[in-house]
């Protein structure tokens, strides 16, 4: 298992409950979240969620293209540090 | 001109109205009084189940059987919690359904008031999306919002969660026109260069295999599959949740592959050099061991889920777009090619190893026999509904499946207790279609009260209890894989563990006896003992104009074969 550190950007729209599916989405398959940060964007619809989780590469693939499917999920990058 | 006003609770019936309901089904309690208030003025049918999990699964039956959204309303705490298997089951194969759960008003949110649950923090898991109503003004646009996501993209399960102020308060919101997602836009299409490459790999392949699933019976693509089938000769193997989507009296089906699939079907997966992969999603029950599965063979997968690529298999190429779409583009780029060779050496596996089964004494049904009886008497046209463990994977195999939405059964989860109910939601969805719902007798247990619905509307659906008088494939398993310690599975008397022994003054074997409870519920009921009598039981039952049971006393020894053990790979096949 070759784990590393990965951050999550997401940008999601700013609605109850988004954060709590995202997390959900990490949490629930057993990862711990390392570092969290969430807060506005200029447009003050869009809020940014910065993950850092610690998975290996193929995971956080799986994980990326979950949170694309989810419905208030904008746009999700990630980059290994 | 100030548009009308009317409180939520009008507003939601009025949107669940115009986004096309027809059924509702579910259960009444405190916090959706004012919507079931307002019920009886509309245009859709209501049907009380009598249980909320029943009420989502009848809910989900109808979507299998139309794919349609189900539509079920249920009050909040124990409504709302009742309503999780039911969402779990849908949310897994793919099945649009909108819950509507009452919540309690906004301002007692939190302060642990009556029946108050945190439904959208439950469902959330186990659910495509969920909407926890702030006003109600948002009512219409969320149900509007939530009939698109059920539908669109991977179909799924959408909660609803209205407090009970938000459905008393007055809006004026209309139901808008259209629906537009800022961030939801899941339609994809295939690219040309991967179309052109599939139908390269398509052309040039020598032992090609058309591998359908849900998904080709979602996408509405079963035709689609027997015309490329057909006009590149490939023979078709299906999933569980794919069986209908190619007529397995079609000399090209294998009938389904996996673990109890046919050895025909698992070996042609096995030695294909090209395996097209149309709305699967690859589960662990039907790959076996992942570092076996279709290694020598290039992989085409095609999927409208993004995330399901990759997600279990490797696919040499992955094209995410609607099934249909990629069917009908590459058709027309595909030439048309004989495979004998290939079929021949398929059809010599078919000889060598058939589905078949023994009759392991004279004078007991073999509980095969069952389906075949049932695909007689009904000569094959009929909606089978299972539930979940044996006898399902027995309808899997000994059913000739010919139409899509003709086989309704809860594939990814396995939720036994989805059979009764999904098989009146499916019934009530196709009334000029008969209905056979094939259960055991520990599933039947589980949501047996339901069939009290089937009475009282009137359902001809016709309810197979196969019982063997255990619970069966966990008995199976524990033969083959736990030194036959029939642990917690053994439901008579006869057969148990010491350490579950029952008091000896009792003076039967087995309880409940099915037909005296359905005849307590008011449905006709014959029991089933003497092979001979077998077919005339069924066919007499499957006539019945009302809801009728049968319940089928079979060799509980019997085991579900060909398998494949979990974790072993698809060489370690066992057979009977």
């Amino acid at each position: 298992m070759n784990e590393k550190i990965h951050r999550l950007n997401c940008y999601v729209e700013n609605r109850p409950g988004v954060l709590a599916r995202i997390v959900g989405l990490i949490s629930g398959r057993g990862y711990n979240i390392q570092t969290l940060n969430v807060g506005p964007t200029e447009d003050g619809t869009v809020s940014r969620m910065r993950i850092d989780v610690l998975a290996t590469d193929r995971v956080i693939q799986q994980v990326i293209l979950q949170l694309r499917n989810q419905v208030n999920v904008i746009e999700v990058t990630s980059r290994r540090m | 001109m100030k548009k009308e006003q009317r409180t939520g609770a009008q507003a939601l019936v009025e949107s669940l109205e115009k986004a096309g309901t027809e059924v509702l089904f579910g259960y009444p309690g405190g916090q959706v009084l004012d919507i079931f208030n307002h019920l009886p003025e509309s245009r859709m049918h209501f049907v009380l189940g009598r249980h909320e999990q029943g009420s989502t699964h009848m809910a989900d039956g109808y979507a299998r059987a139309t794919g349609r959204p189900g539509v079920c309303l249920v009050t909040s705490g124990p409504g709302a919690t009742n309503t999780i298997t039911g969402l779990a089951t849908a949310n897994v194969d793919g099945i649009p359904l909108i819950v509507i759960t009452g919540q309690v008003s906004l301002g007692l949110i939190g302060t642990d008031a009556f029946q108050e649950a945190d439904t959208t923090g439950i469902a959330r898991g186990v659910s495509k999306h969920c909407f926890l109503v702030k006003s109600a003004d948002e009512i219409p646009e969320i149900v509007a919002e939530a009939f698109y996501i059920a539908t669109h993209g991977k179909p799924g399960p959408v909660v609803i969660d209205i407090p009970k102020n938000c459905q008393q308060a007055l809006t004026s919101a209309q139901y808008p026109e259209r629906v537009s997602l800022r961030a939801y836009h899941p339609e994809s299409t295939a690219t040309t260069s991967q179309m052109n490459r599939l139908a390269k790999l398509i052309n040039e392949a020598k032992r090609p295999v058309l591998y359908a699933g849900g998904g080709v019976i979602s996408a509405g693509a079963a035709n689609d599959v027997a015309r490329l089938a057909h006009r590149a000769h490939i023979p078709v193997t299906t999933t569980l949740m794919g069986l209908g989507a190619f007529d397995e009296h079609d000399p090209l089906a294998l009938g389904m592959s996996g673990m109890h699939g046919s050895a025909a079907a698992n070996w042609a997966i096995r030695d294909a050099d090209l395996i097209l992969a149309l709305g699967v999603r690859f589960s662990d029950r039907v790959t076996a061991k992942i570092s076996e599965y279709a290694k020598n063979s290039t992989l085409v997968h095609v999927d409208c889920d993004p995330a399901s690529i990759n997600k279990n298999v490797r696919a040499d190429l992955g094209i995410v777009a609607d099934v249909k779409d990629v069917l009908t583009t590459v058709l027309s780029r595909v030439r048309e090619a004989d495979h004998s060779e290939w079929l021949a050496k398929i059809d010599g596996w078919r000889r060598k190893r058939p589905l078949a089964y023994r009759q392991m004494h004279r004078e007991v049904i073999m509980p095969q026999a069952v389906i075949e009886s049932i695909d007689r008497a009904t000569k094959g046209d009929a909606i089978v509904v299972t539930d979940v463990g044996q006898h399902q994977m027995w309808a899997a195999q000994f059913f000739r499946h010919s139409k899509s939405r003709h086989f309704i059964s809860s594939g990814g989860m396995g939720t036994m207790g989805f059979g009764i109910p999904a098989a009146i939601g499916a019934a009530i969805a196709r009334p000029e279609k008969k209905v056979v719902a094939v259960c055991g007798d520990g599933g039947a247990q589980m949501t047996f009260e339901e069939i009290v619905v089937a009475v009282e509307h009137r359902i001809p659906v016709t309810f197979v209890v196969i019982n063997n008088e255990c619970l069966g494939m966990v008995r199976q398993w524990q033969e083959l894989f736990y030194s036959k310690r029939y642990s917690g599975s053994i439901l008579s008397s006869k057969g148990r563990m010491a350490s579950e022994h029952m008091e000896d003054d009792l003076d039967y074997d087995y309880r409940p006896d099915f037909c005296r409870l359905a005849e307590a519920h008011g449905a006709k009921a014959w029991r089933v003992i003497d092979p001979a009598k077998l077919d005339a039981t069924i066919a007499k039952a499957v006539r019945c104009k009302g809801p009728s049971v049968v319940e089928a006393i079979v060799e509980p020894r019997a085991n579900v074969y060909p398998m494949i053990p979990g974790g072993k790979s698809v060489s370690e096949m066992v057979f009977d």
